[in-house]
């Protein structure tokens, strides 16, 4: 904004001095009308003399002419998407350059991409979202998934740890089927079906937009894969107008862990605790002996006292540990960088005004780096694309775009993870340097020693598209053609490493060592012919597309491992002795499908007021038997643009917008199997040496996945109502949607069998699903002028919510052992209700709770949960179905509700300042495993702190307590403790493993997942062109920026609030990242 | 028009080249059914992958048996100690494995081949069934008997019944007869032959022939002869092929163990089917990383107690053997019990000195060694195979079948376990002397073993519980006799007279000392030191759930108490498993059997 301005100014400057050399002849001037940013020409902008009726519209190249009255005139400039300007002509001036200055994103002026064209906002019928590339461009962020989450309503992202390089869940409103439940949108890059992961390979710098089509009606004309919305990405185009420009950017970033799980790292707490975790079982296995309880003491108490490592007084031939360690900081670093350098080049050749060529060429390196400090732990990404546009013939324009690219993940072959199962009394290395014989020890050698897994991705694609108009461009055909292969190597190794099991015992482990090495190729042809046509009678506009698309789909991996390296130092898979095995099921196996499809769409405008669209697409998929394999997917839709009629006219001054838009449409899902309907006898290896080799084997029956004779798309049919308004002259702007979407005939059992039958039961399209969902999202965009200078500001909020409930599943008896239950909604928890703890043998007497004693050999004793007899027969069961649910009930749901992101960007004098929240305002957590329940789970990783409060009937006696390290006494450990949060200190009793105990959800321990999280803020400055201007720098902007910089939670004491997506927490963790970086245009 | 012309050329060349099948794509890992079952090879991919052995972890398999003190969460010890129920019991009711073994049944005989082939084949296959439902009526006794892959469809097998225990074993028999007398000798190495089919045919035989002579809850005792006969006849025609010998090199002290750390048995005579391991190959390795146990796998002492002394006297007819320490229990014994538990004096590598066994609660004291390759090389130690199928167990079931059938003569005898007496250097076992003297101790261990032979059938016993030891038999033995009152005993540890100092290594220098409970272990640099310089381990004692390390049965001495919670083996209901509570609500003709809910 602030840069357009200047420029604004610095052309009414040269046109007041041009003025003063005007002469008097009446002329006609010739200009050219392009995007100031991109310069690309702009056709069909209306240039008006003002206060006249004369008027013209641009042409091919952006051009027109127009005659104005002598000496000076002004023109006034209007162009869809843009901001309209008035321009001053000198009085002799006959060549003029107008610049558009894009209007911010989500103006109702906008046009916006849709599927096979562009329509302009206000126009659009159903519900979608546009994101500019520019709010992308200047986060610091390494791939375009990072810039998407919480941006745009409805459009869910979810990150599963922070390693780097990988590629999230991405969703459009929510649970969608109960055999797709990420229910991915289509990816649409360029116009070309995209795979969700080739959002990776995107330099986030080539975006122009990102669309986001989230009803059945925007979507249905991509039919069978946009059943859950359609995300539709355009890469900038080459440029025009005879103008040169090189854009660069960068950014230096250091990152560091969110929130980890901080175990206690006592060492005398620890044995302890677990000491007295075990004891508390038949398996009293975590018992220590005295000297190792003297040594834990002895550094308690001082740390410094004893060393960490020593051979084991009881076994010298061993050495024995007793560390203090806080593995987190041993194993992550604190400053992690990474780094990202983008740079392009755009333009066109000088002829611009009857031939134009344009061209883009840009590159990007990034190199996004993993917290893991012992070894090498990033991704990287080199890309180029490079896009020609040119016209050979006055009707014709060709554009080809070609985007070459490599991603590079490089990661130790053992998986970080393996720190949450490490024990603080543990130590990482003996004293004679080698690594310790603990699973510190271990992990460290692994990550150093063991391997490395890595993977790279090669690939190009190519979209050449011609685009043919007649009519005076009332139709016009475009073809298009777009090849991508990919070569995707996976190179894994196994290595030998040394631990020291004791003094001068140092034992290779692994020897053998192992290398494989995957090669795997995708090709992907996609072919598409369309024609659109559009014609205006009066008050009548009528567009209509017609089309043909297919597309064409292989994935081919082949896999050759072999053992017995020849030396560690050269793991490659020439140099080993061992025997080789080849196969092609690793990395998912081989695959293909081909997809056909002829597609429509009618749009009828009336008196710009009332629009009725209609789309339809006829889909053919190879991922279905020849007899089901086509089906028909229409959609409707239409929109009332109120605010034009004459009755509002007098609430115009505050209402400048009103529209409510309608759709309703039937796609189909055709995510299922590639081959399912295909039975086959799996092949399989050996686990079992035969003839003295692992020989390929059948052995298993086909299983019953589907009926083929029963077998075809499930359908989603959605219906949505939405409203955009404008206040104060579209300062405020709000959109609402409203949709009910049902997924009919899911693939799903067909009902659950006797487990005799030796296979779970073949699926049918037997289920359905309904989920209702609303979207808002408000924005207010003003300008004020601070301190004479203009200060613009933008706020964008955004809100979201859906609830999914099965509504039909064949489930008769609503057993909970079946995956759904007709009226289940998803994500509800069921669990029993805490009635506090057992206090006394009398009450345990009273109250049979066997049942749900975990692996059915711990005690109940005082202190164990105590749980409400719902159905009062004096036992607490678990019923086995909804209608028998016993002492169950539903007591929170697991699903995320009610996420919101907020969007806050002003800038004043050079200065910018962003501000960005994501969040989700409300769901519940029910922790399993170690990272919550510490000792409750099993003996064998970590205490944290919270689990010290534990159920503690009586206090030590003073002999004992004089026994204890200071911490131990110190944090109560000796005191009686009977108002507390943790029950009776049991191992096992909240095991995962075995699923009962604790392990069963109930309502003390269901833990409020919401929160919110301060995602980004950037704070730049860019000079003023009175500096910069000098050395020919159109623009030079420095930032700072911060991301994942701090979160409001409830669980964010236990661990990150993002991490509990699986369930346990146990992800790579993810990364607060401070960077600092430049933009430059020349 | 010229334009669209040139378009429409266009758009001809693009539905040109559409290929009719353009959307029919197909996989390229698994095949058609319709493709296979053609020739022998198809026969032969599908049966080899049937196979299931057992590995080294059946050296862990004795945990559920009185030969093991264990921590390790045992069904049986939770049944015992806990308050079971078929929703509690969920496991074990899996029929997965069936329906791969009927799917092949139902489509073998399309095959363009000899029906000799074809039989081999069905006759490996059958063979898997038998042992699929051998284990299925080992847990449930009656269970529902399916021949063919049940069909989604079929309501009427699907929700059908339970089959008595006597159809589904006449089935089974059947199933095995069939491949006796089909599969062929020559077969790949570590599949299954002919002899490995009989074997097994031997051992269900001899399981359901005593089973039903000792247990008289399903009433069929009169029934268990024919069984018996069959188990005698199988093993006597494995035994007169001459196929098969007892591994014996002349070195009592080596051969036996020879079978447990042997890198290739392949070749080994006793052998009948081998488990290969071979670390060097991808994939390829294994072991039983728990048998030299530090918490799960802790031998008893009542199976120290068994070995005979090795002039092929009775242990338990030594003076005062009920308080002897470990050093002196392993003096002049069966050389297999050595062979097979740490003894004083072994080098535990790549230790120089003799191994001090250590103590820590739940541990008995004492330590595995098969199963245990005492070796820092984990090649070696992931290469080392697993015999499946002993002759020595061909040997025992024909001795042990005459015997409960009242047939067994001393030649019998001198056939069979007397040749494993041979390969451990000890006297053979004598009929006559065994008849007329049982041991005391067996007598009160098994009281429903009577009769003339009863002597004998004692000693067998003993001789099967001391040549399997920790190989995965001895629960199936204590179930078939009827013997589940002896899982109630909780294993005891090594028995120390009172506190003070103990050699452990056999050289007569102390180098352990327990103290009491109420002292205090000294500082290291305090610690004494023994004669050869080692300083002693410290250990307290006292009684179980006191602040120690060892809990001795009378607190400063007796053997070492590993637990306490008393255990309860309810006759005949805990012989058997409940049906998970799950499927007898989705199939209620499903009826809980032996006072199961």
């Amino acid at each position: 904004m602030r840069k357009s301005r200047l420029i604004q100014t610095n052309l009414s400057l040269l046109a007041f001095l041009l003025i003063s050399f005007s002469g008097i002849a009446q002329r006609k001037i010739t200009g050219v009308v392009e995007d100031v940013k991109t310069n690309s020409p702009l056709e069909g902008a209306t240039i008006t003399v003002k206060d006249s009726k004369t008027s013209t519209i641009s042409k091919i190249g952006g051009q027109f002419t127009i005659t104005v009255p002598d000496g000076t005139a002004i023109l006034e400039i209007s162009f869809v998407g843009y901001d309209s300007k008035s321009t001053t002509i000198g009085s002799n001036q006959t060549n003029i350059e107008i610049k558009l200055n894009q209007s911010e994103n989500n103006q109702l002026s906008d046009v916006v991409v849709v599927g096979y064209g562009t329509q302009k906002k206000i126009d659009v019928t159903g519900a979608v979202d546009q994101i500019s590339g520019k709010s992308l461009a200047e986060r610091p962020i390494a791939n375009v998934f990072q810039g998407l989450q919480g941006v745009s309503p409805g459009l869910n992202i979810t990150y599963n740890g922070g390693q780097p390089g990988q590629t999230p869940t991405i969703n459009i409103r929510g649970f969608a089927s109960i055999n797709d439940q990420s229910g991915s949108p289509l990816v649409v890059i360029d116009g070309i079906s995209s795979a969700t992961d080739d959002l990776l390979r995107l330099n986030p710098s080539d975006i122009a937009s990102i669309t986001v089509l989230r009803d059945a009606a925007s979507a249905a004309i991509y039919g069978a894969r946009a059943a859950y919305g359609v995300l539709l990405v355009t890469t900038k185009t080459g440029g025009s107008g005879s103008r040169q420009s090189i854009s660069y950017s960068n950014y230096f970033a250091l990152s560091k862990p969110t929130i980890l799980p901080q175990p206690v790292t006592d060492p005398y707490i620890y044995l302890k605790v677990f000491e007295e975790a075990t004891a508390n079982t038949p398996w009293h296995y975590r018992s220590f002996t005295p000297s190792q309880y003297d040594w834990a003491k002895q550094r308690s108490d001082d740390p410094s006292s004893s060393p960490e490592v020593k051979p084991d007084p009881d076994d010298p031939t061993k050495w024995a540990y007793m560390g203090n360690n806080n593995w987190n900081d041993y194993f992550f670093s604190k400053t992690s960088p990474s780094q990202y350098h983008s740079i392009s080049f755009s333009g066109s050749s000088s002829d611009a005004h009857k031939m134009p060529m344009g061209y883009l060429l840009s590159a990007d390196y990034t190199e996004e780096n993993g917290l893991n400090k012992l070894t090498k732990d990033d991704w990287n990404r080199y890309g180029l694309r490079g896009r020609f546009n040119f016209s050979p013939l006055p009707w014709l324009k060709v554009d080809n775009n070609l985007s070459v690219y490599q991603l590079k993940k490089d990661a130790p072959a053992t998986n970080i993870t393996n720190i949450y199962y490490l024990q603080p009394i543990e130590a990482a290395k003996n004293p004679d340097g080698s690594w310790a014989n603990t699973d510190a020890g271990i992990l460290g050698a692994q990550l150093t020693d063991g391997g490395r897994n890595q993977q790279t991705r090669f690939g190009f694609q190519d979209v050449a598209r011609a685009v043919a108009s007649f009519f005076n461009k009332d139709l016009q055909i475009t073809g298009d053609v777009s090849f991508k292969r990919e070569l995707w190597k996976y190179h894994t190794e196994s290595l030998p490493y040394s631990l020291g099991y004791g003094p001068n015992d140092v034992r290779i482990q692994n020897a053998t060592g192992s290398i494989s090495e995957t090669n795997g190729t995708i090709n992907q042809d996609v072919v598409d012919l369309y024609a659109n046509y559009k014609k205006t009678f009066g008050d009548h506009a009528i567009t209509l597309l017609a089309g043909y698309n297919q597309e064409s789909y292989e994935w081919s991996p082949i896999t050759a491992s072999k053992t017995q390296l020849i030396s560690a130092s050269v793991p490659y898979i020439g140099l080993t002795t061992g025997d080789a095995t080849v196969n092609n099921t690793s990395q998912g196996g081989y695959y293909a499908y081909a997809i056909r499809s002829y597609f429509g769409r009618i749009n009828y405008t009336f008196k710009d007021k009332y629009i009725l669209e209609a789309n339809g697409r006829y889909d053919g998929s190879s991922r279905f038997p020849s007899n089901n394999r086509w089906g028909l997917f229409p959609s409707i839709s239409g929109a009332w643009i109120a605010s034009k009629e004459h009755f509002m006219d007098f609430l115009k001054p505050v209402l400048s917008t009103v529209k409510f838009r309608l759709s309703y449409g039937s796609l189909g899902n055709q995510s299922v199997a590639y081959f399912g309907y295909i039975q086959t006898l799996p092949v399989s290896q050996s686990p079992y040496l035969i003839d003295g080799n692992f020989q390929t084997v059948l052995g298993s029956a086909p299983s019953l996945s589907v009926d083929p004779n029963n077998y075809t798309w499930e359908k989603v049919n959605t219906k949505n109502i939405g409203t955009d308004i404008g206040l104060l002259d579209d300062k405020i702007l709000a959109s609402f949607d409203y949709y009910i979407r049902n997924t009919n005939g899911m693939l799903a059992p067909s009902q659950e069998l006797p487990a005799v039958l030796g296979t779970s039961a073949p699926q049918q399209n037997s289920a359905d699903l309904t989920t209702k969902g609303w979207e808002l999202s408000l924005s207010y965009r003003n300008t004020l002028t601070i301190a004479s200078s203009p200060f613009s500001f933008n706020a964008k909020f955004i809100l979201s919510d859906s609830k999914s409930k099965i509504t039909k599943y064949n489930n008769a008896l609503g057993t909970f052992s079946a995956a759904y239950r007709e009226g289940e909604e998803i994500g509800e928890i069921w669990g029993l209700t805490n009635d506090g703890q057992f206090t006394t043998k009398d009450e345990i007497s009273k109250l049979d709770q066997t049942e749900i004693i975990p692996w059915g050999a711990l005690d109940i004793v005082p202190g164990w949960p105590k749980y409400k007899d719902l159905d009062g027969n004096g036992k607490i069961e678990l019923g086995p179905s909804d209608k028998d649910s016993k002492d169950l009930s539903i007591i929170g749901n697991s699903s995320p509700r009610y996420r919101f992101g907020f969007n806050l960007d002003a800038s004043w004098k050079g200065i910018d300042f962003s501000v960005f929240l994501q969040g989700i305002a409300k769901m519940d957590f029910y922790p399993h495993h170690y990272l919550f329940w510490g000792p409750y789970q099993q003996p064998y990783a970590n205490v944290y702190p919270w689990n010290l409060d534990y159920y503690r009937a009586a206090s030590e006696s003073p002999a004992d307590r004089a026994n204890n390290s200071a911490a131990y006494n110190k944090a109560g450990l000796a005191d009686a403790n009977t108002n507390s949060y943790f029950p009776v200190l049991q191992s096992w009793l909240a095991d995962n493993n075995y699923g009962s105990g604790l392990d069963i959800p109930q309502t003390k321990y269901l833990l409020n997942a919401a929160y919110l999280r301060i995602k980004n803020i950037t704070l730049g400055y860019s000079l003023p062109h009175s500096v910069i201007d000098k050395f020919g720098i159109k623009r030079l902007r420095f930032f700072f920026s911060g991301e994942n910089i701090f979160e409001f939670s409830a669980i964010k004491k236990y661990l990150d609030p993002e991490s509990i997506s699986d369930g346990y927490g146990w992800e790579y963790p993810y990364q607060r990242k401070y960077s600092v970086g430049l933009n430059l245009d020349l | 028009m010229k334009k669209l012309f040139i378009l429409g050329a266009a758009i001809c060349i693009v539905f040109a080249s559409c290929k009719k099948d353009f959307l029919d794509r197909y996989p390229q890992t698994s095949i058609a059914p319709q493709l296979f079952f053609k020739s022998e090879q198809d026969l032969s991919l599908y049966v080899n992958g049937l196979l299931d052995l057992p590995g080294k972890d059946n050296y862990l398999a004795d945990q559920s048996s009185d030969n093991l003190a264990t921590t390790g969460s045992i069904e049986i010890k939770n049944i015992m100690t806990g308050s079971p129920s078929s929703k509690t019991i969920t496991g074990g009711w899996n029929w997965s494995r069936l329906r791969n073994i009927n799917y092949f049944l139902d489509n073998y005989d399309k095959a363009e081949v000899a029906q000799e082939v074809k039989d081999h084949y069905a006759g490996l296959a059958r063979y898997y069934r038998a042992e699929f439902y051998f284990g299925m009526v080992k847990r449930y006794s009656d269970v529902p008997w399916y021949s063919h892959a049940t069909q989604p469809d079929d309501s009427a097998a699907l929700y059908s019944i339970r089959s008595p225990r006597s159809l589904v074993m006449d089935s089974v028999m059947s199933d095995l007869a069939f491949a006796a007398a089909h599969v062929r000798e020559n077969v790949p190495i570590g599949t299954p032959n002919v002899w490995a089919v009989k074997t097994f045919y031997a051992r269900v035989a001899l399981y359901e022939g005593t089973f039903r002579k000792y247990h008289t809850e399903s009433n069929l005792q009169n029934t268990a002869a024919q069984f018996l006969q069959t188990a005698s006849d199988v093993a006597k025609d494995i035994m007169s092929s001459g196929k098969f010998q007892i591994y014996n090199t002349g070195h009592p002290n080596q051969d036996y163990a020879a079978l447990f750390n042997s890198q290739d048995l392949t070749s080994n005579s006793e052998v009948i089917l081998v488990n290969a391991y071979d670390a060097s190959k991808p994939g390829g390795g294994g072991n039983a990383a728990n048998a030299f146990g530090d918490y799960e796998q802790s031998p008893a002492r009542d199976l120290v107690q068994t070995y005979l002394m090795k002039d092929g006297t009775r242990f338990s007819a030594v003076a005062g053997y009920d308080k002897f320490t470990y050093v002196q229990e392993f003096q002049n014994r069966d050389p297999r019990l050595s062979q097979t538990f740490a003894y004083p004096g072994w080098v535990r590598l790549p230790a120089t000195t003799p191994f001090v066994p250590y103590f820590n609660k739940n541990f008995t004291g004492y330590f595995q060694l098969k199963g245990y390759i005492n070796t820092t090389d984990n090649i070696v130690n992931n290469s080392t195979d697993f015999p499946v199928y002993r002759y020595a167990e061909v040997l025992l079931t024909y001795a042990e079948a005459l015997a409960e059938l009242g047939q067994i003569a001393q030649s019998d005898l001198d056939i069979s376990v007397n040749l494993l007496r041979a390969r451990a250097g000890i006297p053979g076992l004598d009929l006559a002397f065994a008849n007329s003297n049982p041991d005391p101790v067996l007598m009160t261990k098994y009281p429903n073993v009577s009769g003339t032979y009863g002597g004998v059938i004692l000693e067998l016993r003993r001789e099967r519980r001391v040549e399997f030891a920790m190989e995965g038999f001895r629960y199936d033995d204590l179930m078939r006799w009827d013997a589940g009152k002896l899982l109630e005993n909780i294993p005891q540890g090594m028995y120390f007279p009172a506190l003070g100092k103990y050699d452990m290594t056999g050289d007569g220098v102390p180098d352990i000392i327990l103290i009491d409970k109420g002292s205090s272990i000294p500082p290291e640099d305090q610690k004494e030191k023994n004669s050869l310089g080692k300083t002693l381990v410290y250990y307290k004692a006292g009684n179980f759930g006191d602040p120690v390390t060892i809990y001795l049965s009378n607190g400063t001495s007796g053997a070492i108490v590993t637990e306490v919670t008393p255990r309860s083996f309810i006759d005949p209901k805990d012989y058997y498993r409940p049906i998970p509570y799950t499927q007898t609500v989705l199939n209620p003709n499903l009826k809980q059997m032996f006072g199961w809910e």
